[in-house]
């Protein structure tokens, strides 16, 4: 009878088992990466250079991301469409000596599947021809983005520097 | 909801294996004992039921088993299965067959002419289904843009297979001469799955669920009528207990 009670008592177990939700998506899972571009000293090429107050707002989106002191940023790239433009103001919180200029990055994109949890992940691979589009404002204020590198064009990972900007 | 009334079923379904127990208790001398040999089919009442209440599901699986020896009765299932799962990220519908074919080994003592069964058995088991993604959402980290991350995808994929080894424990009572109740739980644990591209087969017809890893869980309740086709007897020389 021991034997008999549990085998019970696991099926019991099993069978309430199932009733548990689904798993959650890890956040150490490598899902879409965001876009990452690195400062440089336009003088100093091989030297990183940090931002001061620099605004960044995709140009159909109202909130901006802010950076400062940092000379590595992460930006999303919309994943249902080719192209993001950007509007990159440096010195955003000083109307005399801000400086606005925009990026739009061409690119192709991939849906991969990753896991139940995490469903998909975009991955971006971008133009050979025309990764980026540089343009000024309105009243032109020059250019504070004086240079732009291709890192890899493969944005598969946030692991690398996929843009470097010399200013 | 449909996890509810699976528990509540399975509950149920034990305590009326335990009445059914309790009796066999009683003690008798008789020392012949007639052990019926024969087919039992029956279905998957579980399936047919979720195949009402459940909009996403319909499913059919036939059981049988025929007794081989005193404790050994070659077994197998074979069903079909057309279901969509709705996740949080993903909306996927399987159709496909499955085949399950093996042996259960009863362990149960009867007395007299009582042919109820708890039994340890194994299957082989093999699907071939067809998967469509519906939709899927893309995960990202990032929520600064607000748009919607589901997209309607309608993809298909075609000649999916798969093969499994289940471990099954189960039992099964005689509630009326000759029909029989069951339930058995499966641990499964596939041998080859062929992949889509790009998806994952992540409900197989047959092995069910599939986790991370190569192990799923089944189960099923049946309902079976027995078919005697002959009859052996047995003198026991002692009875115990």
């Amino acid at each position: 009878m021991k034997k008999i009670q549990l085998l019970f008592i696991c099926l019991f177990f099993i069978t309430f088992s199932s009733c548990e939700k689904d798993d959650i998506c890890d956040a150490a899972t490598a899902t879409t990466p965001k876009l990452i571009i690195e400062f440089y000293d336009i003088l100093n090429p091989t030297i990183k250079k940090n931002v001061t107050n620099l605004a960044v707002k995709e140009i159909n989106t109202t909130s901006s991301l802010a950076f400062t002191g940092t000379s590595k940023i992460q930006i999303p790239l919309r994943t249902k469409l080719d192209l993001t433009k950007y509007s990159l103001i440096l010195n955003s919180t000083d109307a005399a000596i801000d400086n606005e200029d925009f990026l739009q990055f061409n690119y192709t994109r991939k849906n991969l599947f990753v896991s139940r949890a995490c469903g998909f992940k975009t991955n971006f691979t971008l133009d050979p021809t025309l990764p980026f589009i540089k343009t000024e404002t309105l009243i032109p204020d020059g250019y504070w983005i004086q240079n732009l590198v291709i890192n890899t064009s493969n944005v598969t990972t946030e692991n690398e520097t996929h843009v470097k900007i010399y200013f | 909801m449909k996890h509810m009334s699976k528990f509540t079923f399975s509950i149920l379904l034990i305590l009326t294996s335990f009445f059914v127990n309790g009796q066999t208790k009683k003690t008798d001398s008789i020392p012949t004992k007639i052990q019926k040999y024969g087919i039992r089919f029956g279905a998957d009442i579980s399936k047919i039921a979720q195949s009402f209440y459940d909009k996403n599901y319909k499913g059919i699986e036939f059981v049988g088993d025929y007794r081989v020896t005193k404790n050994y009765y070659l077994a197998g299932e074979l069903g079909n299965e057309n279901t969509t799962v709705e996740d949080n990220r993903l909306n996927f519908t399987t159709k496909g067959t499955f085949l399950k074919v093996g042996f259960d080994y009863n362990s149960y003592e009867n007395w007299l002419d009582m042919r109820n069964m708890i039994y340890l058995g194994m299957r082989y088991g093999a699907s071939t289904f067809s998967k469509t993604l519906n939709s899927y959402k893309v995960y990202d980290t990032s929520t600064y843009f607000t748009e919607a991350p589901t997209v309607i995808s309608g993809e298909k994929y075609d000649g999916l297979t798969s093969q499994w080894i289940e471990v099954v424990l189960g039992l099964k009572t005689e509630i009326l001469k000759n029909i029989y109740v069951g339930f058995s739980v499966r641990m499964n644990r596939l041998l080859t799955n062929t992949k889509p591209d790009n998806f994952d087969n992540l409900y197989i017809p047959g092995f069910n669920r599939t986790y991370n890893g190569d192990f799923g869980i089944g189960f099923n309740y049946s309902v079976s009528y027995f078919l005697p086709l002959y009859k052996t007897k047995s003198v026991k020389k002692s009875i115990t207990k």
